[in-house]
C-alpha cells in the first residue's frame, strides 16, 4: 500500500535509492570510527526529512493539545501556579446554564447549516446541473467562500444593523413590521449569523455535489427516463442514493464546522447581548481571555473537541479509505 | 399536439428556472456591490443616500481606507498578512514535502505512524491551541512577534500539506525510482531534483490553498499578536467591525475590500486550483 512497509533489515539491501548501500556495508567490515558514525548517519538520514515537520506540528501543535488537556484539570489563572481541580471543571461546565445554553446554540448552528448550506447546496447542484450557463452562476455563488470569515462578519454586521441594509429594504419595500434589531435578542441572533455564515458556506458545498452529480453514469439517468421516470422520482431513486458518498462527506464537514464556529460569532456579537449567542468556541475563548478561567476553558475545549473528533474519526475513515486506492 | 404541448411546457419550465436562478444569483452577490458602493461614501452620504446609490465621488475610497489604517492598523496588517501568508505557506510546503518524501519513498520505520502524527494536526478545534501557544509564547517571548506568527502558520498549514503530498507521491513512486535509478543520485539529490520538479502541480496548489488560509485567519492574530505591527489583517479589520467595532460603515466596508482584494485576485487567476482544493480538501484524492 505504501513504500516502506516492512522495516529493512537487510544492511546489504538492493534499494535503488540507496546506490552508496555497498559503502556501507564494507564501512562495517573495517571497524574505522568515523566511517562508522557515517555509517549511522546514512541510517538516520530518512528521518532527517521527518524533523522540520515534526518539530513544527508536535512542538506547537500536538504540545498544546497535551497541556490542554492538562490544563483541564486545573484550577488555574495564568498567574498563580495552577492547582488540581479533578473533575471539577467539567462538572462546573455540566451545571453552568451558560454553558447549556452555548451548547444548545451550538446545535441551533448544527441544525442550521444542515439545512441552509447542505440541502440548499444540494438543492441548488441539481437545478444548476442541467442550466446553460452553468458555470457563471457557479463562480458566483461560490464567490463569497473566498472571502474571510471576518469580511463576512463586517459585511453582514452591516446588513442587520439598526438602519441596514436589510432592515432599510424591508421599509423600501413596504414590511416595515419585519423590521427589527437582528442582532439583540436570542434566538433570532443566532439565526441572522446562520444564514450570514451560509452565504459563505453554500458555495463550497454546491461545488462538490456537482462534482457528484457529474460521476453519475448518463446512461443511467436516460435508462430511467425511457422507463417513464419522472425528475422527482429521478432525483429520490436516483441521484440522491447514488450521491450518498459525496453526501457524507458534506455532511460531516458541516456538523464538525458548525461546532467550531468561532470568527462569525465573535466579531459580530462577541457571543452576546448578554451571552445570548455563545457558542461553545466562543465561550471557551471568552473564559480563557476574558476571565482568565483557564481550568474552566480547557474543559470547554475538551468536551467541544470530543465531540468534533468523534465526527472526524467518520471523515478520516471516509477520506483515508479513498486514498488508500 | 399533446406531445408539441409538454415540449413546449418544458421549455417555458426551463426558462423560469433560469429567470429564478439568475436573480438569486444577483441577490447572493449583492453585498458584494454594496461594500464596493458603501466603501466610496462619506458616512454622512452613507447614512443619508440610498443604499445602492452611486458614490458621489468615487476616490473617497482612499480616504477610508487611510482612515481605517489609522484606526486600526489596516495597512499594517496587510503587509503583515503578506508576509505570514508567503512565508508560512512556503515553510509549510517545504517541511511537509519532505517529509511526506521519506514517508512515502525512503525507508523509513513505521512510515504510516509518522504520518498519523504529522496528519492528526488537522483534527483538533484550534480553541485546543489556544492557551499553551499563549502561555509558551509569553514565556519565551514570541508573544506579539513575527517570528512566533510565522512559527505558528507554519506548523498549522503542514498536516493537510503532508496529507496531500503524501498520496501524490505515492502515485509517483515508480517513475521516480526508476529516474533515480538511472541517475545513480543521492536520496537528497532525488528530492531536489526528481521529485520537487515533479510535485510542483500539488505544490502550486497547496501554496495557494494555504496562502489564502493563513491570510483569512482571525482568531490566531487576536490570540497571539496586540501590537499594530505584528497583528494580521483579519484581526485589525475585526477591531472596526461588528457590534463592537470602532470604525464607520465606510470605513468598515473599507477595509473589508481592501483586505479581500489579494485572495479575490488569487481566485480569479487560479480558479481551477481553488475549485480542485475544496475537491481535494474534502474527497482527498
Amino acid at each position: 500500500m505504501q513504500a516502506g512497509g516492512l522495516p529493512d533489515t537487510n544492511q546489504v539491501s538492493t534499494d535503488p535509492l540507496r546506490n552508496e548501500v555497498p559503502v556501507t556495508a564494507l564501512a562495517e567490515a573495517s571497524v574505522d570510527a568515523p566511517t562508522r558514525a557515517h555509517a549511522l548517519l546514512r541510517k538516520a538520514e530518512p528521518y532527517l526529512y521527518l524533523l522540520p515537520a515534526l518539530l513544527l506540528v508536535g512542538g506547537l501543535l500536538l504540545y498544546s493539545v497535551a497541556h490542554t488537556f492538562a490544563i483541564s484539570f486545573t484550577d488555574w489563572d495564568l498567574i498563580t501556579p495552577p492547582r488540581f481541580a479533578g473533575l471539577q471543571n467539567y462538572i462546573d461546565a455540566i451545571r453552568d446554564p451558560t454553558f447549556t445554553r452555548s451548547f444548545s446554540n451550538t446545535l441551533i448552528w448544527t441544525g442550521g447549516s444542515l439545512l441552509l448550506p447542505v440541502a440548499g447546496g444540494l438543492l441548488l447542484a441539481v437545478v444548476l446541473e442541467r442550466i446553460p450557463g452553468q458555470r457563471v452562476l457557479k463562480t458566483l455563488i461560490y464567490l463569497p467562500a473566498i472571502l474571510s470569515t471576518t469580511v463576512v462578519a463586517a459585511i453582514w454586521s452591516y446588513v442587520y444593523t439598526n438602519n441596514g441594509v436589510l432592515n432599510e429594504t424591508l421599509r423600501w419595500v413596504g414590511l416595515d413590521a419585519l423590521a427589527r434589531p437582528w442582532l439583540v435578542f436570542a434566538p433570532t441572533n443566532t439565526l441572522a449569523m446562520i444564514v450570514a455564515a451560509s452565504w459563505r458556506a453554500l458555495g463550497p458545498s454546491m461545488v462538490l455535489f456537482l462534482v457528484g452529480l457529474q460521476t453519475i453514469p448518463p446512461e443511467l439517468i436516460e435508462a430511467a427516463k425511457i422507463d417513464g421516470a419522472g425528475e422527482r422520482i429521478l432525483f429520490w431513486r436516483i441521484k440522491l442514493p447514488l450521491l450518498r458518498p459525496i453526501t457524507a462527506i458534506v455532511v460531516i464537514m458541516s456538523v464538525i464546522g458548525s461546532f467550531m464556529t468561532f470568527d462569525l460569532v465573535w466579531v459580530m456579537t462577541q457571543g452576546g447581548p448578554g451571552r445570548s449567542s455563545e457558542t461553545l468556541a466562543v465561550t471557551m475563548y471568552r473564559q480563557a481571555f476574558i476571565m482568565w478561567r483557564m481550568g474552566y476553558a480547557g474543559a470547554v475545549a475538551v468536551i467541544l473537541s470530543s465531540i468534533v473528533i468523534a465526527f472526524s474519526i467518520f471523515y478520516l475513515r471516509a477520506t483515508l479509505k479513498r486514498s488508500a486506492l | 399536439m399533446i406531445e408539441r404541448w409538454s415540449i413546449r411546457q418544458r421549455a417555458l419550465e426551463r426558462y423560469l428556472v433560469l429567470a429564478l436562478l439568475c436573480l438569486f444569483t444577483t441577490a447572493w452577490v449583492t453585498p458584494l456591490a454594496i461594500v464596493a458602493l458603501s466603501s466610496m461614501k462619506t458616512p454622512r452620504e452613507q447614512s443619508q443616500s440610498a443604499i445602492l446609490a452611486l458614490p458621489e465621488n468615487a476616490a473617497m475610497i482612499l480616504d477610508n481606507i487611510a482612515s481605517a489604517s489609522e484606526l486600526a492598523g489596516i495597512g499594517n496588517g496587510l503587509l503583515s498578512s503578506l508576509l505570514y501568508a508567503f512565508v508560512g505557506s512556503v515553510t509549510a510546503v517545504i517541511a511537509a514535502s519532505s517529509a511526506a518524501y521519506s514517508i512515502a519513498m525512503l525507508k523509513i520505520r513505521f512510515p504510516f505512524f509518522w504520518f498519523l502524527i504529522i496528519y492528526s494536526g488537522t483534527i483538533f478545534p484550534f480553541q485546543m491551541y489556544l492557551m499553551p501557544l499563549f502561555g509558551m509564547y509569553q514565556e519565551v517571548g514570541l508573544y506579539d512577534t513575527r517570528i512566533g506568527m510565522l512559527l505558528f502558520y507554519s506548523a498549522i498549514a503542514v498536516p493537510f500539506c503532508i496529507f496531500v503530498f503524501r498520496n501524490y507521491f505515492i502515485g509517483l513512486q515508480g517513475e521516480v525510482i526508476e529516474a533515480a535509478s538511472l541517475d545513480g543520485a543521492s536520496s537528497f539529490q532525488t528530492y531536489m531534483r526528481i521529485v520537487l520538479p515533479m510535485a510542483k502541480p500539488a505544490a502550486l496548489f497547496l501554496f495557494v490553498t494555504q496562502f489564502s488560509w493563513i491570510w483569512n485567519d482571525f482568531l490566531f492574530g487576536q490570540v497571539l499578536a496586540k501590537s499594530d505591527d505584528v497583528r494580521p489583517v483579519m484581526t485589525s479589520l475585526a477591531m472596526l467591525s461588528g457590534t463592537y467595532g470602532k470604525g464607520s460603515i465606510p470605513q468598515q466596508m473599507a477595509g473589508a475590500l481592501t483586505a479581500s482584494i489579494p485572495t479575490l485576485i488569487l481566485f480569479f487567476a487560479l480558479q481551477k486550483h481553488f475549485m480542485q482544493g475544496i475537491i481535494l480538501n474534502t474527497a482527498g484524492e
